[in-house]
C-alpha cells in the first residue's frame, strides 16, 4: 500500500534503522531437552515430550519436524506434550530455546524410531538399511523397486515383534561466565536481526505514528516460515507498544497503572505494517540447522524507531516510552535553543 | 465487582420515578453501564453493593431526538454510536459525529449514551466539550409528591468537577438540547496515547461560520476538555474572532487566549502547547470544513514560542 | 440477593434460567452455561475477549449486566462454525496463521465477523477501525488484517476459496506453510484455558495482597474467616510443610508473606471457599497488623550505603552484578579520537498476556498434587513445589494448561503454590483465576534500566573502546533478575567487534513490584541504548549511521565481548537485507527532510486519520420523532 506523504508541515516522516543479536537456549550454562517417538499405527506417529507450547507454535513447529523425519504429515502427528507426570523433561518456554532444544531433541527420536522400523524391514527384505527411505506416507527402497505405505511397514515391523518407538535428547554445551572478566560460551548459536522503522511525527502534538518496519532475522532455518513472520510482526508491535505508549508506573511503590485503562497497549490503529526477510544461515552444530526468533524479533524495533523520530525532527529521544509528551518538550527544547544560538550569533 | 440485590429496568419514566422512591437511598441508575461497571473494580470503586439498580436505558422516551426550531432535543439515552451513524444528526449537530469517531470502539459507543457521558463528568469527556460548544442545557426530572418535576440547567452550570454535578437526589438528566448548527464548519481535535480506546489528554470542539464571502468570521465556538477539572467554553477566544475579519494574528490571539485555562494537575506544559495548536488547527478546519481554502492561512502560522 | 428470570437465545438455542442480578452477560454465559468460548481479559471493556453480538450488534459482554441481554439473541465464537465445518473467516484465520495464543481469538473473530457483515467489501483501514476495539497481544494484528481481507475477497467472490486450503500437502514440511495444529480449537472457542475448566467439588480461591509497599507484619488472624459457612480453607505461611521459598534463580520470595511484605500486591493468605463471592467476604474477615518500614523504590536509592535493607540476608541490596572485562578500556578510550556519553533509560513493562493467570489444581486418584496452569516451566515448578511441600518429586504433577500468552510472565510460580497449600489442606479441587488487575499487581515487570554508555571512536568510525554502566531495578524479588542481568550484558556492547571493553549489570532490590522475565531477558534494554547511541556516535562523526554499522559488524571468526570465537556471522546479510527490503537511501539522518526518497514507499501504511468508513446519508431517521 502506498502512504502517499502529507503536503502539510505539521507532520515529518524519518526513518532510522538498527540491528541486534542474540543467543538461542539458556544462557551460559547446559541446556538440554528430551522427547519420546512412536511410529503408530495407520501411518501416524506419537511424539511426548515435556515441551509448553505459550502460543508460539511450537506443536506446529514439532509436528513439521517429526513429519519430516519420519516420512508423514504433519496432521497425522499426535503430540503429547506439557505434563510433567507423563512425558520426558523439554524445560521452559523461554530462551527462543523450543525450536532448537525441543525441535533438535523431536529429530532425534524420530531418527531413532525411524530407524528401529527400516532395521525390521532391512531384515525383511534382505537389503541394507541405508538402502531405505521414508516420505510421504510411503517406505521405499533407493531405486524404488519395492515400496509400501508406512502403515503396512509399521504392521510388518510390529508383527516382527518390535514396536517402532525412539527417545531423543538434544543438549546444547554452553559453559559459564569467568567471575571476573565474563569470559565464556554462553551460547553456541547466535542470530542476527535489523530492522528499518518509518515514522511520522505530528509536531503540533508530539504524536508519533510507526507507518512501517522492515525486518530481516537470521532464524538459521525455517521450520514455518508463517510462523517466523507472525513472531517478527507480534515481536515489532510488542516493540512499538513499548517504544510509544507502554509504561508501568509506581508513585512511592504503589501500582498506579493497575488496568488496561492505565496500562495502555498498542490497538489495530497503532501498528505499523511490518514486512519481513527471513535470513537462513543454519546452526551447524545441530542436526537441524534452527536456531530460532521469539524474542530477538522485538529488540531492534525501539531504537530503530527513536532513530526515525531523530531523522525526522531532529530530537534524540532518551528514555521509553517516547510518548507525545516526551516528543514535544523535546522540540520546544530544540526551538528554544535554536532562538537562543541565533539570538547570541545577532548580538556579537 | 459490582454487585446488586435487585435490577430493575423500567420501561416508562413514570416507572423509572416510581422506583426511585420505592427505593430512596439505596438505588443506582444505570444506563449504559460502561462507565459504572469499570469504575465497580479493584484500584477504583472496589467492590460496590447496591441494593437496587434501575437501569433507564429500555425508556424509549429517552432514545428519540427531535428538531425543535433551531434547537435539537436529544433523550440522554441517545447512543454515541447514533451519533456517529445517525444521518440525521450527523447533519444537524457534524461535531459530535466528529467527535464519536474518537470516543472509545464500536462496541462501547452502542451501549455508552450522552447523558452517561455527561453526568459521569469526567474532566476527558469527550461528548462534553462539543456539546458546551453548542450551548446544551439539560433536562432534569424528578417525582415530587407525586408529580415529575422538571427544570433545565445549562450543561456547564451543570458540570461543576471531576465526577461532580448539579444533579440532585431522585433526579435523571432526561434530555439534552442544543443548537442545530447548519452552515457552521466543524472540527473535533484529540490526542491521547493511542488512536483507538483511547482517553483524551486534551480534546477540543470547534464551530465556525463564516460571513462577507468567507472573509469574516460571523461565529465562533470553541470548548476544550481534558485540560482541567471540567471542559471549558472558551469565550474569550471566541469574541476575539467573531464579527473579525480572517486573518492569521488574530487566530493566533485566539489561540494564545485559551491556554491559560490549563489547569490540570499534570503534564500542564504539554496541554499548553497542544491547546495553543489545537485552537489554531480546530478553526482552520473548521473553515475548510465550510468548504473554503484556507490553506494560505494555514501555511502562515507559525508555532507559538512560549507557552508559559 | 433477589434472583431473576432471564430468558435468551444464545447461538440458536433458547435459554431460561434464574440468575442472581449481579451477573455480567459473559459471566452468565461462562459460568451458568458454560461456553467458555468467550473469555475475560480485562472486565473492564478494555481489550474485547469477550466480544458478542447481542442482537446482531458486536458489544463488550463483560460490561452488560446480564439483564440488558433479555430476551435478546446472542452469538458466540461457538455460534461461528458451519455444520460442524469452520466457515470461510475462520478458515481464512487458520490459513493466514492469525491465531497464536488464541485467547483474543474468540473476541477478534467475532469483531472481525462484525466488519464484514457490516461492510462486505470493508477495506483495509476500516477493517483496522472496526477491530480498534479487540486488543491481541501475540499477532501484531497483521495476520488478522490479512485474513479478514482475505475471508472478505472470498465470500464475495473475488478469490477462490482454494486460496484457503494448505499450500503444501506433500511435503517436505519444514519450510512450508503448515497449518498450526491448533488453529481450529483457537478459532472455534473449544480449547479450554485454566479459567475455563471446571470439576466436581470444586472450590474457588481468593488471595489476600499487600496494601503496603515494605511493611512488617505482626499479626495474621484468620479465625473469622474460618469460621464464615463456605469457607473450605485459609492459608497462610504457617501452612507451608517444607523448605519455603521460590525463583527462578533463587529462592527468596515465600509461597505466602512470612514476617514481612515487600511489595504492593504480595501473597499473605487465601482462601478456599463454596462460590466467589464467599471467598471475597471471606478474605475482608482477615485481619493483618502491619508496621510499616521505609520504603525504597529507586536503585539508586538501593545501593545507597546505609539503605533501608529489604532481603536481611542481602545487606546491600545488591541481587546481581555482571561484570565483563576485556582489553585496556581506559588507556584505549583516552587515545580516541572521539569519546562520546550519554544515558538511556527504559521502563517497567507489563507483559499484559490476555490471558490473566488461572489455575486448577486437585488431588489425583492415586493422591498426587496435580496443577494445571498455565506456567511456562513446569519442570522447573515441580521441583520448587515438591520442596515447599516436602514431596517426593513424582508426587507432584505439573500440567500446563493453554497459555493465554506468557512473554515470560508465566515463568514465576507465584500462585501455584498457595493453590497446592489450599488442596493439600481441603483435599477437594480448586480454582484460582486472577482479576487484570491482581495480574498487574502480583505478577514480575520488564526491567527498568539506567544505561550509562560511553564510546570510544577513531576519526573514520571503528569502535575503540565501550564503557556501558547499567543499573536496573529488580523490585522485591529476584525472579529471574540473574539471568536478565547476564543476557543484559553478555549482549549489551551489540554484534560489533570491540577490542577493549568494560560492561557491568546491576540489578538491586527496591519495594516496587519484582522485575522478572520478559521477552528478551535484558537484552533489547542493553542494545536499544547501543543502537541508540550508535546513531548519536554518527550525527557526531558526521557519518550515515549505516556506514558507522558496517564498518563495527562483527565477522566469522571475530571474538565475541566474553572473548567467545564465532563461526558463521549473519549479521552484514541480515542487515544488507532489511536495507534492500526497506529501499533505504544512504545518506546522514535528518540531513534531508522529506527530499528522503525512501519515504512513503509501500510498506507503509497510511496515517490513521479514522475515515475509512461511508456513513449512509438518508433523509429519514430511526430515531427521529417529529
Ligand atoms: C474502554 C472504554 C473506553 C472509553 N472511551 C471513552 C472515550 O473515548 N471518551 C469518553 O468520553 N468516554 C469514554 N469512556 C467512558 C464511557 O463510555 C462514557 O462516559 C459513556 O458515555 C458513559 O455512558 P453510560 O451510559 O455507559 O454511563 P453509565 O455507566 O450507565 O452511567 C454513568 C453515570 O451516570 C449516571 N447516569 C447515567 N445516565 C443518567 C441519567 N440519564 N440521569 C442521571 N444519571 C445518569 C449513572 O448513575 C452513573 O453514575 C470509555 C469507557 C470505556 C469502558
Ligand atoms: S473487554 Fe470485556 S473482558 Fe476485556
Ligand atoms: S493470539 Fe491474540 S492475544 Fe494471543
Amino acid at each position: 500500500m502506498n502512504a502517499p506523504l502529507r503536503k502539510s508541515v505539521r507532520q515529518k516522516r524519518g526513518r532510522g534503522v538498527a540491528a541486534c543479536w542474540y543467543g538461542i537456549a539458556r544462557t551460559a550454562t547446559i541446556d538440554r531437552a528430551g522427547a519420546w517417538a512412536e511410529l503408530d499405527d495407520g501411518g501416524t506417529a506419537k511424539i511426548i515430550t515435556g515441551v509448553t507450547e505459550i502460543g508460539e507454535g511450537i506443536l506446529t513447529v514439532l509436528a513439521q519436524i517429526a513429519a519430516d523425519e519420519l516420512g508423514i504429515k504433519p496432521q497425522d502427528v499426535t503430540i503429547g506434550d506439557n505434563d510433567t507426570a507423563r512425558s520426558p523433561e523439554a524445560a521452559h518456554a523461554g530462551a527462543t530455546r523450543q525450536t532448537y532444544m525441543i525441535g533438535n531433541a523431536v529429530a532425534l527420536a524420530c531418527r531413532e524410531a525411524r530407524k528401529r522400523l527400516i532395521k525390521e524391514l532391512a531384515q525383511e527384505w534382505e537389503i541394507s538399511e541405508d538402502d531405505i527411505v521414508c516420505s510421504n506416507g510411503m517406505i521405499s527402497t533407493l531405486d524404488k523397486t519395492r515400496c509400501i505405505t508406512i502403515s503396512e511397514a509399521v504392521e510388518l515391523c510390529k508383527n516382527r515383534g518390535v514396536v517402532p518407538v525412539g527417545s531423543g535428547s538434544f543438549t546444547a554445551n554452553h559453559t559459564g561466565l569467568d567471575p571476573e572478566n565474563g569470559s565464556g560460551s554462553p551460547w553456541q548459536a547466535y542470530v542476527y536481526g535489523a530492522q528499518v522503522a518509518e515514522v511520522e511525527i505530528d509536531t503540533e502534538t508530539g504524536e508519533v505514528q510507526v507507518l512501517g518496519v522492515w525486518a530481516a532475522h537470521d532464524v538459521g532455518r525455517a521450520v514455518n516460515p508463517q510462523g517466523v513472520e507472525g513472531q517478527i510482526e507480534g515481536g515489532v508491535v510488542m516493540a512499538v507498544g513499548q517504544t510509544l505508549m507502554e509504561d508501568y508506573k509506581q508513585v512511592d511503590g504503589y501500582p498506579s497503572t493497575m488496568n488496561l485503562a492505565k496500562y495502555i497497549l498498542p490497538t489495530s490503529l497503532d501498528v505499523p505494517e511490518v514486512s519481513s526477510v527471513i535470513i537462513e544461515d543454519p546452526d551447524p552444530l545441530s542436526p537441524l540447522g534452527v536456531k530460532g526468533i521469539g524474542e530477538p524479533s522485538m529488540i531492534p524495533t525501539a531504537p530503530a524507531i527513536i532513530n526515525a523520530i531523530y531523522d525526522a525532527v531532529g530530537v534524540r529521544i532518551h528514555s521509553l516510552p517516547a510518548t507525545p509528551e516526551k516528543v514535544l518538550a523535546a522540540l520546544r527544547e530544540k526551538r528554544d535553543s535554536a532562538d537562543s544560538v541565533e539570538k547570541s550569533a545577532k548580538s556579537i | 465487582m459490582f454487585y446488586c440485590d435487585q435490577y430493575h429496568v423500567p420501561q416508562t419514566l413514570e416507572e423509572a420515578f416510581d422506583l426511585i422512591q420505592t427505593n430512596k437511598g439505596s438505588y443506582k441508575v444505570l444506563a449504559g453501564a460502561t462507565d459504572l461497571l469499570p469504575w465497580a473494580r479493584e484500584g477504583r470503586g472496589g467492590d460496590v453493593n447496591f441494593e437496587s439498580v434501575i437501569d433507564i436505558s429500555k425508556i424509549t422516551d429517552m432514545s428519540e431526538w427531535q428538531l425543535q426550531g433551531d434547537r435539537i432535543s436529544l433523550g440522554a439515552n441517545v447512543t454515541i454510536q447514533q451519533l456517529l451513524e445517525d444521518p440525521f444528526l450527523r447533519k444537524h449537530i457534524p461535531v459530535m459525529a466528529k467527535s464519536a469517531v474518537w470516543f472509545a470502539d464500536d462496541q462501547i459507543r452502542e451501549q455508552a449514551t450522552l447523558g452517561g457521558n455527561l453526568v459521569n463528568a469526567s474532566p476527558a469527556a469527550d461528548a462534553t466539550p462539543p456539546m458546551l460548544a453548542m450551548n446544551a442545557e439539560l433536562t432534569l426530572q424528578r417525582k415530587y409528591k407525586g408529580k415529575i418535576n422538571q427544570r433545565k440547567l445549562p450543561l456547564h452550570e451543570f458540570v461543576t468537577g471531576p465526577g461532580k454535578t448539579r444533579l440532585e437526589d431522585g433526579e435523571l438528566v432526561t434530555r439534552v438540547e442544543c443548537d442545530s448548527m447548519p452552515g457552521y464548519g466543524s472540527a473535533f481535535e484529540k490526542v491521547g496515547h493511542r488512536r483507538s480506546l483511547v482517553i483524551s489528554t486534551v480534546c477540543l470542539a470547534a464551530l465556525v461560520s463564516l460571513s462577507d464571502n468567507g472573509r469574516k468570521f460571523e461565529d465562533v465556538r470553541l470548548a476544550l476538555g481534558g485540560v482541567g477539572p471540567v471542559p471549558v467554553r472558551l469565550h474569550e477566544s471566541e469574541s476575539c474572532l467573531i464579527s473579525k475579519p480572517v486573518e492569521t494574528e488574530l487566530i493566533n490571539k485566539s489561540a494564545d487566549l485559551a491556554v491559560k485555562n490549563v489547569q490540570s494537575r499534570t503534564r500542564q506544559e504539554y496541554r499548553r502547547e497542544v491547546v495553543f495548536n489545537f485552537v489554531k488547527r480546530g478553526i482552520i478546519e473548521a473553515m475548510k470544513d465550510i468548504e473554503t481554502n484556507y490553506a494560505e492561512v494555514d501555511k502562515n502560522i507559525k508555532p507559538r514560542k512560549n507557552y508559559g | 440477593m433477589a434472583n431473576f428470570d432471564i430468558q435468551m437465545t444464545v447461538n440458536g438455542r433458547q435459554v431460561s434460567q434464574s440468575v442472581s442480578p449481579h451477573l455480567r452477560l459473559l459471566d452468565f454465559l461462562r459460568e451458568e452455561l458454560h461456553w467458555t468460548g468467550s473469555k475475560e481479559g480485562c472486565g473492564a471493556g478494555e481489550c474485547g475477549s469477550c466480544s458478542v453480538f447481542v442482537d446482531g450488534v458486536l458489544m463488550k459482554s463483560c460490561l452488560m449486566p446480564v439483564a440488558k441481554a433479555q430476551d435478546t439473541i446472542i452469538e458466540t465464537i461457538e455460534g461461528l462454525e458451519e455444520q460442524g465445518k469452520l466457515n470461510v473467516l475462520q478458515q481464512a484465520f487458520q490459513k493466514t496463521g492469525a491465531s497464536q495464543c488464541g485467547y483474543c481469538i474468540p473476541g477478534m473473530m467475532m469483531a472481525a465477523t462484525a466488519a464484514l457483515r457490516a461492510n462486505p467489501h470493508a477495506g483495509r483501514e476500516e477493517i483496522k477501525e472496526r477491530l480498534g476495539g479487540n486488543i491481541c497481544r501475540c499477532t501484531g494484528y497483521q495476520k488478522i488484517f490479512e485474513a479478514t481481507e482475505l475471508a472478505r475477497d472470498v465470500m464475495n467472490g473475488t478469490l477462490p476459496d482454494d486460496l484457503l486450503k494448505q499450500e503444501n500437502d506433500e511435503g517436505p514440511f519444514i519450510g512450508s506453510n503448515s497449518f498450526r495444529i491448533d488453529t481450529s480449537s483457537k478459532v472455534t472457542g473449544s480449547l479450554k484455558y485454566a479459567g475455563d475448566m471446571v470439576m466436581p467439588q470444586m472450590l474457588h480461591m481468593q488471595v489476600l495482597r499487600s496494601p503496603y509497599p515494605h511493611a512488617e507484619i505482626l499479626e495474621i488472624n484468620t479465625s473469622a474467616a474460618e469460621a464464615m459457612a463456605g469457607v473450605e480453607a485459609v492459608v497462610t505461611c504457617n501452612d507451608v510443610p517444607g523448605i519455603d521459598g521460590f525463583g527462578v534463580f533463587t529462592d527468596d520470595q515465600p509461597v505466602l508473606a512470612r514476617g514481612k511484605v515487600r511489595y504492593v500486591g504480595e501473597a499473605i493468605a487465601a482462601v478456599a471457599a463454596e462460590d466467589l463471592v464467599t471467598a471475597k467476604k471471606a478474605l475482608k474477615k482477615i485481619k493483618v497488623r502491619y508496621q510499616q518500614l521505609p520504603v525504597i523504590t529507586k536503585p539508586e536509592d538501593a545501593i545507597k550505603t546505609g539503605a533501608t535493607v529489604i532481603h536481611e540476608d542481602v545487606p546491600d541490596n545488591i541481587v546481581m552484578h555482571i561484570p565483563i572485562r576485556k582489553g585496556n578500556v581506559d588507556k584505549v578510550m583516552a587515545e580516541s579520537d572521539h569519546v562520546i556519553e550519554d544515558t538511556y533509560y527504559t521502563q517497567p513493562v507489563e507483559h499484559a498476556y490476555l490471558e490473566p493467570e488461572a489455575g486448577l489444581a486437585y488431588l489425583d486418584a492415586d493422591g498426587t498434587l496435580v496443577i494445571q496452569s498455565p506456567s511456562q516451566n513446569i519442570t522447573h515448578h515441580r521441583h520448587k513445589l515438591a520442596k515447599i511441600l516436602d514431596l517426593p518429586i513424582n508426587r507432584v504433577r505439573m500440567i500446563m494448561s493453554a497459555v493465554g500468552g506468557g512473554f515470560g510472565g508465566k515463568e514465576d510460580m507465584h500462585y501455584q503454590g498457595i493453590m497446592a497449600l489450599a488442596v493439600l489442606k481441603c483435599r477437594r479441587p480448586i480454582r484460582y483465576v486472577f482479576t487484570r488487575e491482581e495480574s498487574i499487581i502480583a505478577s514480575a515487570k520488564r526491567h527498568p534500566f539506567i544505561i550509562k554508555y560511553q564510546l570510544g571512536l577513531s576519526r573514520d568510525g571503528h569502535i575503540q573502546a565501550s564503557r556501558i554502566h547499567m543499573l536496573s531495578d529488580a523490585g522485591a524479588y529476584n525472579c529471574s533478575s540473574e539471568g536478565v542481568m547476564r543476557k543484559a550484558a553478555i549482549l549489551a556492547a551489540g554484534p560489533y567487534a570491540i577490542e577493549n571493553l568494560i560492561v557491568d549489570a546491576i540489578g538491586v532490590y527496591t519495594n516496587n513490584t519484582p522485575s522478572g522475565a520478559m521477552r528478551t531477558f535484558g537484552a533489547m534494554q542493553s542494545q536499544f541504548a547501543t543502537e541508540c547511541h550508535l546513531d548519536l556516535c554518527a550525527e557526531k562523526l558526521k557519518m550515515d549511521p549505516v556506514e558507522l554499522r558496517l564498518m563495527n559488524f562483527l565477522k566469522e571468526g571475530d571474538e565475541t565481548h566474553t572473548r567467545q570465537k564465532l563461526g558463521s556471522v549473519s549479521m552484514l546479510e541480515v542487515f544488507n537485507s532489511a536495507l534492500e527490503l526497506a529501499d533505504w537511501e544512504a545518506g546522514i539522518s535528518n540531513s534531508r527532510g522529506s527530499t528522503r526518497s525512501d519515504l512513503g514507499n509501500p510498506g507503509n501504511r497510511p496515517p490513521c486519520t479514522l475515515g475509512a468508513r461511508e456513513f449512509p446519508q438518508e433523509t429519514v431517521s430511526a430515531g427521529q420523532s417529529a
